[in-house]
């Protein structure tokens, strides 16, 4: 797509010689840099497509094509197990930040209270905190947590799903939280004041005004979270019980136990659902133009 | 006391029997039988309002609106005039319910509202900004106010097609704000606000995005619209053209205090306070010597007669418009009824409607004084230079308090 964009803008722009244009030299080391970036990010994506339909059992070995790793997949209870449990992190992470932090970026452009500062410091952490590190604080937290838990309720509670969608809520909440806050900057105050003066209750001023005009900032943002718990590895592995691994952990755990075939399979699936959600989320900020 | 009361039982017996209305009745009698009647309870009654926002500097709180006390008639069309800051817009807010008194009472109709939210007011708001919903049409924008109070539909069909009329938006109910001319989105806001029959209809300096040729024709239909429906509207505006123009009163502001009250020819014609005089229109401030309770003299010399109100000896300031000094030349015969001061015109502007003379009286202690004359047919012209004298009626001289 840019490469007809760089060819196009070597054709003269004006008839006059006179005018001072870049040298052919320069026009085509830019455009010979474009190719290359393009083999670099796009290489690796062809190649690990095709040896996804590749019938060896040898990664690198060409025979001939074939769905087999398709096949095997879909019949691999473990790769179904890991995928079911990373739809269900996604969904209910996805739905409790998307709450959370919509209401969160709303407190903080809408509303004025003591201590909003340093909340509006400390909410956007985890966009910056390193993965790793988060992963120990939730480890550790959850490990206390379940001690107490014990302790005074005698419920025991352990690793799992539960704690897997806790902590990407976690850090999501920050992520929607600063794509919802962009969105309410751009919208006038004086409409919520007068859906207020029109006899709006709180609530209906909310649900009748605010959040139609936000939809597309919720969406997007709604969109980013799923994207993000999707595609998580690091936190996930370390809060992870036994059992519970998603689709990313249980790849990055075939990997070591030796590179499969049937990783391409399930990396190109990863790839095709990451790609629709970007085409979304392209989708609703074209819309969002519009408006 | 009683005897009264009973003669206008009495009397009201007949009376009450023709008219169903019993109000009128019992002002009517009570008109003829000398008994008091209460004043009819103004649209909005502030007393000792005060708005004080967090946070100036030094942590001190900002003083917006400081001790007001103001009453707005019924049916009257009132009008904030002030420069930006001067708590005018702040006053707006706070009857409207968008900002609550930090002291003091606000009445609606007799009813305390101050702490209400404003869903529960029985005002509605045209905003600067317009605040049209840009996702409703225009149909749904001004059905948005009925449709929260669960009117039924038809009603609320027949009281928008009626509002979309009075505002003359036909054809339009189906298009999106962003879709409109601002002078449309300026209707449509305005309809949205009526359609709910608001005791009192607050307006936000919303002709303040418009240029200048729309904004002239929105005061009329502004006015017209005021004067059909009868409904107390509170203005507010920065622009004094607009208050003159509009305002059955004016109320002038400044740093968040009530500067005068009054209908637009006593704040033009009688301003109480420099800042008044100097804010409305182009003013002529004179520092005057009372002599006596009718007269005073200005620095060069010259003695006009004006109620002063002061002692004798003390000093006053003396307003006077442009518009109302004349020009004569100085060696014509002198019009007793008439004050003068003989002076040389400095500078000649020329502003097609009118020509404006500077002209300065007295050698040490010169008095500056702007005419204007009109441009009209037959009207002397008078070049830099001249000796002339300026001449007015005593009474188009204001004294002011400050």
């Amino acid at each position: 797509m840019s490469l007809t964009d760089t060819s196009g803008a070597s054709r003269p722009l004006v008839a006059d010689d006179s005018v001072i244009r870049p040298k052919r030299g320069v026009e085509r080391l830019l455009a010979g840099n474009a190719w290359l970036v393009f083999a670099f990010l796009y290489l690796p994506i062809l190649l690990l497509f095709v040896l996804s339909f590749n019938d060896n059992r040898v990664v690198g070995v060409w025979t001939e094509p074939s769905l087999r790793w398709y096949r095997a997949m879909i019949t691999d209870s473990a790769v179904l197990g890991a995928l079911r449990n990373s739809i269900v992190v996604a969904f209910i992470s996805t739905v409790v930040s998307t709450i959370l932090g919509t209401a969160a970026g709303l407190s903080l452009e809408r509303f004025r209270y003591r201590g909003q500062r340093t909340y509006d410091g400390l909410l956007y952490l985890p966009v910056i905190i390193p993965d790793v590190t988060m992963a120990v604080m939730m480890l550790l937290f959850f490990v206390q947590a379940f001690d107490l838990l014990g302790a005074m309720l005698g419920v025991s509670a352990t690793f799992g799903i539960g704690t897997i969608s806790l902590s990407h809520i976690a850090f999501n909440i920050s992520f929607v939280a600063v794509v919802v806050r962009a969105r309410i900057v751009g919208l006038d105050p004086s409409l919520e004041e007068a859906a207020a003066d029109l006899y709006a209750s709180r609530w209906q001023a909310f649900r009748r005004v605010t959040l139609p005009l936000i939809a597309p900032g919720v969406a997007g943002g709604a969109l980013l979270a799923l994207t993000l718990s999707l595609d998580e590895v690091v936190i996930t592995s370390f809060v992870a019980g036994p059992g519970s691994t998603t689709l990313p952990v249980y790849v990055f755990g075939l990997v070591r136990r030796g590179v499969t075939p049937l990783i391409n399979a399930v990396s190109v699936l990863m790839l095709v659902g990451s790609m629709l959600l970007v085409l979304a989320s392209l989708l609703l900020s074209r819309q969002r133009n519009t408006t | 006391m009683d005897d009264h009361q009973l003669a206008g039982t009495l009397d009201a017996g007949p009376l009450a029997a023709k008219t169903p209305v019993l109000d009128t009745v019992t002002t009517e009698v009570a008109a003829v039988s000398g008994i008091e009647v209460d004043a009819p309870l103004p649209a909005v009654r502030l007393q000792g309002v005060t708005k004080r926002f967090p946070g100036g500097r030094n942590h001190d709180p900002v003083v917006a609106v400081d001790d007001l006390d103001l009453d707005i008639r019924d049916g009257e069309f009132f009008s904030l005039l002030g420069p930006s800051g001067c708590g005018k817009t702040t006053t707006l807010r706070m009857i409207a319910g968008f900002e609550y008194p930090s002291a003091g009472s606000l009445q609606i109709f007799g009813q305390e509202v101050g702490l209400e939210p404003p869903n529960k007011r029985p005002v509605n708001t045209v905003f600067q900004s317009y605040a049209l919903f840009p996702h409703m049409t225009v149909a749904k924008n001004i059905a948005f106010g009925l449709e929260m109070q669960q009117l039924p539909v038809d009603e609320i069909d027949r009281r928008v097609a009626e509002v979309i009329e009075l505002v003359q938006l036909q054809g339009r109910e189906g298009r999106r704000p962003k879709q409109l001319s601002g002078g449309q989105q300026q209707r449509v806001a305005l309809a949205r606000a009526l359609v709910n029959h608001p005791k009192v209809l607050l307006l936000d300096e919303p002709l303040g995005a418009l240029d200048l040729k729309l904004r002239q024709a929105m005061q009329l239909e502004l006015k017209r619209i005021q004067e059909q429906v009868g409904i107390t509207f509170v203005y507010v505006t920065h622009d004094q053209e607009e208050a003159l123009t509009m305002s059955d009163r004016i109320a002038v502001m400044d740093g968040g205090r009530l500067l005068q009250v009054g209908d637009p020819e006593e704040i033009y014609d009688r301003p109480r306070t420099r800042f008044v005089a100097d804010f409305i229109g182009d003013t002529n401030l004179l520092i005057a010597e009372v002599l006596d309770a009718d007269t005073a003299r200005l620095y060069d010399g010259t003695v006009v007669r004006v109620p002063t109100g002061a002692p004798a000896g003390s000093t006053v300031t003396l307003a006077v418009r442009p518009e109302k000094l004349g020009l004569w030349h100085a060696d014509a015969e002198r019009d007793l009824r008439l004050d003068a001061l003989t002076g040389t015109i400095r500078r000649v502007t020329f502003l097609g409607n009118a020509i404006n003379y500077e002209v300065v009286a007295g050698e040490r202690a010169p008095v500056e004084l702007v005419v204007r004359q009109g441009n009209t047919p037959g009207i002397e012209h008078f070049a830099d230079g001249e000796r002339v004298r300026v001449r007015w009626l005593p009474g188009s001289v204001a004294v002011l308090e400050d």
